[in-house]
């Protein structure tokens, strides 16, 4: 644990000494993600400024779920941001061995080489989106405060199971670039409070690809708003980031390499 | 008993004919004829402790396969592989521990970073104490001459000095045995006798085992003890290298840029074969080393022509491989 522990370590610095190295690189990429990702709360406001509204859901209340959306995705990216398009540029390249070669699991190994410092851009944007939205939710008792950090974690573990299952087909499906967007699109539901859904979809967001933990779930606890069957919801959370490590590690097995 | 044994070692994938031109391109999106590609074939052998094994072969023979299997980053399709006990790809995380790698076109090292930093990472890896990273450290800088590189980012390094690092980075944790995937392609002369000299130095202080897979026969010529010709996926040689050397006929290739035209002088004889005549003033020879020395034969053409440019080359590997092929019932 001692040596995982200190290769992490090891890893964030070499991480941190590459943003240095090219410092106008890591700047503008901080701000593009932060910009690309914090936009859709503006339209949010549009939405509300226009007169409409998601019924039931104030302004400040949508703004808390797209806010704990963007915290989860930014946590998520720093993590495991990067394990997809390693792992693809590894396997198109034949230069996985090269992760095999070490005495760690390559699971570990790889999300560990690939902390992105980039996106500690987006992370920051989505806490100060988050403040400034939960500012406005009114007090907050240490028990919604709890059941949130729960249900964040949850969220974030079904960030990281659906990152490890995109990367995890580029073993089989060299070069699937586009991947990451066809999982932007499922992701897009948990932005939004989810009775504003059919009930078919809140269930499969709910049970079966948990997005709506990723920003609903958290924020309808921190204003008192989860029922008790929501927190049923973290049970497929955790399966579904053990799925992503278990197909991960069984599609190790079909890499190849490429000719010498 | 013998630290790496390999037993019918077969490694078979499948890849599809995409086929050449427009139509054929547009006709395998819809439909694609897959082929069966047969990497490694049946491969057996064994190496014992402290031995420098070369694995000779063409391009796409089948070496950096095998050598792939036997760091356990592949999976065998059949056969077995046993390396100090352990089978490499079921073992992996255990095993790779106890070898070292130095891919040619693979790096291990860190783009962005100085290679002191990729250093401190292997030595976080593979749990290595301070005080015995640091003299194992300056014993390596110091042995490769590159302490004072150590420092600078990766990617302003030349290819030798990246090279070097590599070196390092594999042997820091001090491996049983060392993997060398064509360890000197595109390096220059100097670069090549450091590593070399290196590889033995290792080997004879360590004992360590090594498996060394290149198509430069200089490699080979320099360093192992032991040949292995591969071609095709099949082992076609396994001897020492005197023995190989039997095959080779201990030949040379000569070429010559003349600063006059050659055109119609003979110079086939019972040492000299003509194998290209790119134009009037230049040629390429082997000659026979066993026959009259290079240096003989240089003062030999000098006297007769003068020449602007020369080169001395080993035989190419395709052309041993043939010679292998054509003296088989010798094998």
């Amino acid at each position: 644990m001692k040596r995982y522990l200190d290769v992490y370590k090891q890893c964030m610095y070499s991480a941190a000494q590459s943003a240095v190295a090219y410092r106008m690189n890591f700047i503008v990429s901080s701000l593009i993600t932060l910009v690309g990702n914090i936009l859709f709360p503006l339209v949010t406001l549009l939405i509300y400024r226009a007169g409409t509204s998601f019924p039931g859901w104030s302004l400040y209340e949508v703004l808390l779920i797209q806010s704990v959306f963007t915290m989860s995705s930014g946590l998520s990216s720093v993590i495991f941001g990067g394990v997809l398009w390693t792992t693809m540029s590894h396997v198109r390249e034949g230069s996985f061995e090269v992760i095999l070669l070490k005495p760690l699991n390559p699971l570990f190994y790889i999300v560990a080489t690939t902390f992105s410092t980039d996106s500690i851009g987006l992370l920051l944007g989505g806490i100060s989106l988050f403040i400034f939205s939960a500012a406005h939710a009114g007090a907050i008792s240490a028990l919604y405060w709890l059941q949130f950090a729960g249900l964040f974690i949850a969220g974030t573990a079904v960030l990281a199971g659906l990152s490890l299952m995109m990367a995890a087909m580029s073993f089989k499906w060299v070069g699937n670039s586009r991947i990451s967007e066809l999982a932007d699109s499922v992701l897009h539901i948990g932005k939004y409070p989810l009775p504003i859904f059919p009930k078919a979809v809140q269930a499969v967001a709910s049970m079966i690809i948990p997005v709506g933990m990723i920003g609903f779930f958290p924020a309808s606890a921190l204003l008192g708003r989860a029922q008790a069957s929501d927190f049923a919801a973290i049970l497929p959370c955790f399966l579904f980031l053990a799925a992503g490590v278990w197909i991960y590690r069984h599609m190790i097995r079909l890499y190849e390499g490429v000719g010498g | 008993m013998p630290v790496i044994d390999v037993k019918h070692l077969t490694k078979t994938y499948k890849t599809y004919k995409r086929g050449a031109g427009m139509g054929q391109t547009f006709k395998s999106f819809f439909q694609r004829e897959e082929v069966m590609v047969h990497a490694v074939n049946d491969i057996s052998f064994a190496i014992e402790q402290g031995e420098i094994c070369g694995i000779l072969g063409p391009n796409g023979a089948g070496k950096s396969t095998a050598i792939k299997m036997l760091c356990g980053a592949l999976y065998p399709t059949s056969g077995e592989i046993q390396v100090l006990g352990y089978s490499p790809a079921r073992d992996r995380k255990r095993y790779v521990g106890k070898i070292g790698a130095v891919f040619g076109q693979k790096s291990q090292l860190i783009w962005d970073i100085p290679p002191i930093d990729s250093f401190n990472m292997n030595r976080a890896i593979y749990g290595i104490a301070t005080p015995d990273f640091k003299s194992r450290l300056e014993e390596l800088t110091e042995l490769l001459d590159i302490a004072h590189v150590i420092e600078k980012p990766t990617r302003v390094l030349s290819l030798g000095e990246r090279m070097k690092c590599e070196f390092v980075m594999a042997m820091l944790h001090q491996p049983d045995i060392l993997f060398l995937d064509e360890p000197t392609i595109g390096l220059d002369v100097i670069a090549k006798v450091k590593i070399r000299e290196f590889v033995h130095q290792m080997n004879k202080k360590q004992n360590m085992t090594c498996i060394l897979t290149t198509h430069d026969l200089e490699d080979v010529e320099e360093l192992a003890h032991r040949v292995i010709v591969i071609n095709h996926g099949e082992k076609v040689f396994d001897d020492s290298l005197q023995r190989l050397k039997l095959f080779l006929g201990e030949k040379k290739r000569v070429s010559f840029t003349f600063s006059e035209s050659v055109q119609g002088t003979v110079f086939d004889n019972a040492y000299t074969k003509v194998i290209d005549r790119p134009s009037d003033f230049q040629i390429t020879l082997e000659v026979d080393t066993a026959y009259i020395s290079i240096s003989d034969f240089l003062e030999d053409i000098s006297r007769k022509h003068r020449f602007s440019d020369i080169s001395v080359k080993e035989l190419p590997i395709q052309q041993v491989v043939m010679n292998i092929y054509e003296n088989a019932g010798g094998y």
